[in-house]
């Protein structure tokens, strides 16, 4: 085990040094000039190139890269171009939305994916277990963004039960509202990311009911809720969990259509406008971070899984294969 | 052939498929046709209305069938020939490359389509082919990684090896013993990937990152509805609607291949 | 900690007099600052929120359009109209606490006029030969030539603290509030400042809200999560709003208009003919009915009812078809010609190409719509004038200047128009300088230098709780000091 931790640890930081270069080189390479977000209509040609050299974007990129690896080296992300603020606080600024946004839906998706699951499994052949398949159905065919705009349309618009978007000024010193404003969001995200979930929830649950020991344990009179419980969850969980990574990984960043649907002013939607501006140092400090999130997710959830089944430890390779 | 969500999905994927090949030919109105009021609501005139120039909703919805359909058939032709590929390279690698492998597969999979999709527009601007480029890439990844590991599991079987070691070259092996093997999985994975194209499509539209008029996406026509939903609020159903029944009967096809190629996985979705 | 200080000093120091210190404003905008420097890349948004809000300049504009002096108690101009004597006015303090001097206007107008300046207010101000402060409460500005706006431009020139290290991040002006905090991406807020030198603010604390879609900054109005929304953006919003006693519509005039930018080095946009066979051919009056519904209004030039030398020209190359196309076979073109439009990707200008589009086919010209990012504008149209045609939102005043510049990124190139515009700015009368520039504007609107498709039309919708803002956007400033809420 703990030759494993150590080699995942290893590839953990080699695959982030390796994104980070590859993303700072992509970049630069990209056409776009950060000073033109500085220029109004009007600027000269000389205005342009003063703008220029005042955000060091005409210096040679090898100088460049050297400034930002020494920054680096510092756990100094840069300062925005566009904004001149230290980027690590107008990150952590927008930490305060996307965060929760992401853990909130994340739970509430496993709080309703995790019964739909089983009880679909369970009551095979049903009416009842055919309707939420049916529905579970449904939930995977949506786009994330339309089920935002319906939930808008009735709650904010015409029950005006909730706010239609944004996020308190007071931020959470004001948990009441700043919750309210989550609430659609995060309910937006859930219900789609059930969807999927609960598919691979009933697929494990499947496999679980369909076992040899789950029939010897209620073949030896066990009743099937208890068999369910002391055998079936672990077992069914071993798979399921890379999945759930892999879930909660794609909605932190890919939150962005939700933070544009309910104008949240979270991590995707500050990666919009960077990458609009071309703030060189906003998309790597929002990138390098994000992509270091998921590896530790995929990390923790892989070793997760070995210790919830022993079997996989055997195998070398971290990947949950 | 008794799967019924074979059936279900033949029926709604080419109810789609054929609103797109009559669009193709025939739509109520020119899609440049701006006689119309600003915004009208349906009527004899135009079934679905009119939007702000007055263009006949009916049209934009039959020729946006075309658009999903055809960035996502493209995107996954891309991401499927080279997520394929990926997968086969990875499975006959010796051991640190197929880690490493690995390792960039699910890094890619983590990564949003949403951010390939900008990088891609800020290289070559909004158009069909960055859309299906940058789809067909974010899918390369997700193609690969289950590609690799059946790929893989092919390899360790007993006849393979024993094909190997007598000498067949990789190309025979992957065309004798590889594809044969992996190919229902692979068309199951393919069907569910059109799905998430087309899905992925209309979030690049809504987010105005989709291609540029005139091929209107139903995501573009979301976004528009979005900004007129205080007047036309009708206006945010239909796009979504036919985006929804398309993805319902592509998922519901590959259920159906699936229980067909595997009559055991039968009742599983 | 620091959050808590500023707001007791706010109510300590507020005058015991009608305004209230309870009152809380929020105010709705699309338009964050993209930093707080409106002479370092601050944007549209530094001016919305932060001119005459937290800065003030020597002058300043009121709601109709005419300069008012601020900063300056007190000014006199040469006889040549070459040197400009500014007398400051005095008890003016900073809100760190430091007063106001000559040197701290030196400073503010230095800065613009430095050659690494970025400002967009430099060309305007290039006649400037020195900046001067014999004493601490006289300003002496020295010109090369004539300039009847210098005034004018002034009230642009934010004063700023001679000792702020850097504008962009942080404040310190003389305006009637202070900052108190600015989470990027989401709110702005500032204080009354208890030392202001004119009238107390009514509301002790304003905070603007940003959103990045119009549609979500309805919603925020319509569930009451800000009070105003400085600028709405289309006019499908309003339906809700407009039958109820619980808010408020003002339609003022804006300063933004809507142009079908033609490059006129290049064919066949270089000929005039083709240029106004093609402003004939598009309806402008149903493209903005499209765009704004009955708001907003059709001037057929650069020229909008603000600017004094405003005249209606949208008589002229009005709508016609068939004279389109009579032109355009005069031109040599009898079957059209094929052109690629280059459109930013945000709203409106999709929308506006595909029209253009369909109404160019009907004189067979074919569009392709090429759709580029603010980015690619700005660097390949604006910078290195390769493009054939384009569509792009002009919002400042007093802009018809940029037509006198055949260096400008459309290339419009009249000697006689650039000697107008020239000869205006060294006119000795407003009187003159007026009659000047229509005589230019009228040069350009024959010329068709552009089609100026439409004026937009500034619509602020309020709770009716909110009164005291300002209907007209000047700049596009947003005064908040004399909003009061009930």
């Amino acid at each position: 085990m703990a030759a494993y931790l150590v080699r995942r640890a290893i590839l953990l930081a080699l695959s982030l040094a390796v994104s980070s270069v590859a993303l700072f080189v992509l970049l630069r390479v990209l056409p776009g000039d950060p000073a033109n977000a500085l220029l109004d209509m009007g600027a000269t040609p000389a205005q342009a190139a003063a703008a220029r050299h005042e955000l060091g974007t005409d210096l040679p990129p090898a100088q460049q890269f050297g400034g930002w690896l020494r920054d680096l080296a510092r756990l100094d992300l840069g300062r925005s171009l566009v904004s001149s603020l230290p980027v690590a606080s107008e990150i952590a600024g927008r930490l305060h939305v996307t965060v929760p946004l992401t853990v909130l839906a994340f739970l509430l998706a496993v709080l309703i994916a995790v019964p739909t699951g089983f009880l679909v499994a369970l009551r095979r052949g049903t009416w009842y277990g055919t309707l939420l398949a049916g529905v579970s159905q449904l939930g995977l065919a949506v786009p994330v963004f339309w089920v935002g705009m319906l939930l808008v349309t009735v709650f904010a618009l015409r029950l005006r039960w909730l706010p239609a978007g944004g996020f308190p000024a007071e931020d959470w010193a004001a948990p009441a509202a700043a919750l309210t404003s989550l609430l659609l969001p995060v309910v937006t995200i859930a219900l789609v990311m059930s969807a999927s979930l609960t598919r691979y929830v009933h697929s494990a649950a499947l496999d679980v009911l369909d076992s040899d020991y789950l029939r010897t344990a209620r073949a030896l009179g066990a009743p099937l809720r208890a068999a369910l419980l002391r055998h079936g969850l672990r077992n069914a969980a071993a798979p399921v969990v890379p999945i759930l990574a892999i879930e909660l990984a794609s909605t932190f960043l890919g939150a962005v259509v939700v933070e544009n649907v309910f104008a949240l002013p979270g991590l995707g939607s500050m990666l919009v406008r960077a990458f609009a501006q071309h703030d060189y140092p906003v998309i790597q400090g929002v990138l390098t971070l994000s992509t270091a999130a998921v590896l530790t997710i995929g990390f923790v959830a892989d070793t997760a899984q070995r210790l919830i089944d022993p079997r996989l430890r055997r195998t070398a390779t971290g990947t949950s294969a | 052939m008794r799967s019924r969500a074979l059936v279900a999905g033949c029926v709604l994927l080419g109810g789609v498929v054929a609103i797109a090949m009559v669009s193709a030919l025939w739509t109520p109105y020119d899609p440049a046709d701006t006689s119309g009021g600003r915004l009208e609501p349906p009527g004899p005139e135009h079934w679905l209305g009119t939007d702000r120039l007055g263009r006949d909703l009916l049209t934009q919805l039959m020729i946006g069938a075309r658009v999903a359909l055809s960035i996502g058939a493209g995107a996954v032709a891309l991401g499927g020939a080279l997520g394929l590929l990926a997968g086969i390279a990875a499975g006959f690698a010796v051991r640190w490359l197929d880690d490493m492998m690995a390792v960039v597969l699910d890094l890619l999979i983590a990564f949003p389509t949403l951010l390939l999709a900008m990088l891609v527009i800020a290289a070559r601007r909004g158009s069909l082919l960055s859309a299906v480029t940058a789809i067909g890439l974010a899918m390369t990844a997700v193609v690969a990684r289950p590609a690799r590991q059946q790929v893989k599991r092919v390899l360790a079987q007993d006849y393979v090896t024993a094909a190997r070691t007598s000498g067949t070259s990789w190309p025979g092996i992957v065309a004798g013993h590889v594809l044969p093997n992996i190919w229902p999985a692979l068309a199951v994975n393919l069907a569910l990937q059109l799905g998430r194209a087309v899905l992925a499509e209309a979030g690049l539209s809504y987010l105005g990152l989709g291609p540029p008029p005139p091929n209107a996406s139903w995501g573009h026509m979301l976004r528009e509805a979005q900004a007129t939903v205080l007047v036309a609020p009708g206006d945010i159903v239909a796009p979504g609607l036919l985006l929804v029944l398309l993805v319902i009967g592509v998922n519901l096809l590959a259920d159906g291949v699936r229980e067909v190629a595997d009559p055991l996985l039968r009742g599983r979705w | 900690m620091s959050v808590v200080m500023l707001s007791v000093a706010a109510c300590v120091s507020s005058p015991g007099g009608g305004a209230s210190a309870s009152c809380a404003l929020s105010v709705g905008s699309l338009y964050e600052p993209q930093n707080l420097d409106n002479a370092g890349g601050g944007g549209q948004g530094a001016a919305e929120a932060l001119a005459g809000n937290v800065y003030e300049a020597l002058f300043r504009l009121t709601e109709a359009g005419a300069v008012e002096k601020s900063l300056a108690s007190e000014y006199t101009v040469s006889p040549d109209g070459l040197t400009y004597t500014f007398a400051l006015r005095q008890g003016v303090r900073f809100h760190s606490g430091t007063p106001m001097t000559s040197a701290d206007v030196r400073h503010s107008l230095r800065r613009i006029l430095a050659g690494t300046s970025t400002s967009s207010r430099k060309n305007s101000l290039d006649m400037i030969k020195s900046v001067d402060a014999p004493d601490d409460h006289t300003v002496v500005v020295r010109l090369s030539s004539r300039s009847i706006s210098l005034i004018y431009n002034l009230s642009q020139v934010w004063i700023v603290n001679h000792t702020l290290a850097d504008p962009k991040t942080a404040e310190d002006g003389t305006g009637p509030y202070r900052l108190a905090s600015w989470k990027r991406g989401a709110t702005l807020t500032m204080e009354r400042f208890g030392g202001y030198w004119g009238a107390s603010p009514k509301c002790g604390q304003v905070t603007f809200r940003y959103y990045t879609e119009a549609a979500a900054l309805n919603n925020a109005l319509l569930s009451g999560a800000v009070d105003v929304v400085t600028s709405v953006q289309s006019p499908d919003a309003l339906a809700p709003f407009s039958d109820t006693s619980a808010f408020r519509i003002t339609e003022g005039t804006s300063t933004t208009k809507l142009l079908l930018a033609f490059n006129c080095r290049r064919a066949p946009f270089d000929k005039p003919l083709v240029r106004r066979a093609v402003s004939a051919a598009i309806d402008d009056a149903k493209l903005l009915r499209s765009i704004w519904g009955d708001r907003g209004m059709v001037i057929g030039s650069m020229v909008p009812p603000a600017d004094p030398w405003y005249e209606d020209l949208s008589g002229k190359n009005a709508y016609d078809v068939e004279a389109a196309k009579r032109m355009l076979a005069e031109a040599g073109y009898p079957g059209g010609f094929p052109m690629t439009l280059d459109t930013p990707q945000y709203d409106p200008h999709p929308t506006i190409a595909e029209f253009v589009k369909s109404e160019l086919a009907k004189v067979g010209i074919t569009v392709t719509i090429n759709i580029i990012s603010a980015d690619e504008w700005y660097s390949r149209i604006f910078q290195h004038h390769d493009f054939a045609a384009t569509l792009q939102e002009h919002v400042n005043d007093r802009d018809i200047r940029y037509y006198g510049d055949p260096g400008f990124y459309w290339g419009y190139d009249n000697p006689e128009v650039s000697d107008l515009i020239r000869r205006s700015e060294s006119a000795k009368t407003t009187r003159e300088q007026t009659e000047l520039l229509r005589r230019a504007n009228h040069e350009i609107v024959e010329d068709a230098a552009s089609d100026w498709l439409y004026l937009n039309p500034q619509i602020v919708v309020a709770s009716a709780r909110v009164t005291g803002y300002a209907a007209n956007a000047v700049q596009a400033q947003f005064p908040v000091y004399g909003i009061d809420k009930r």
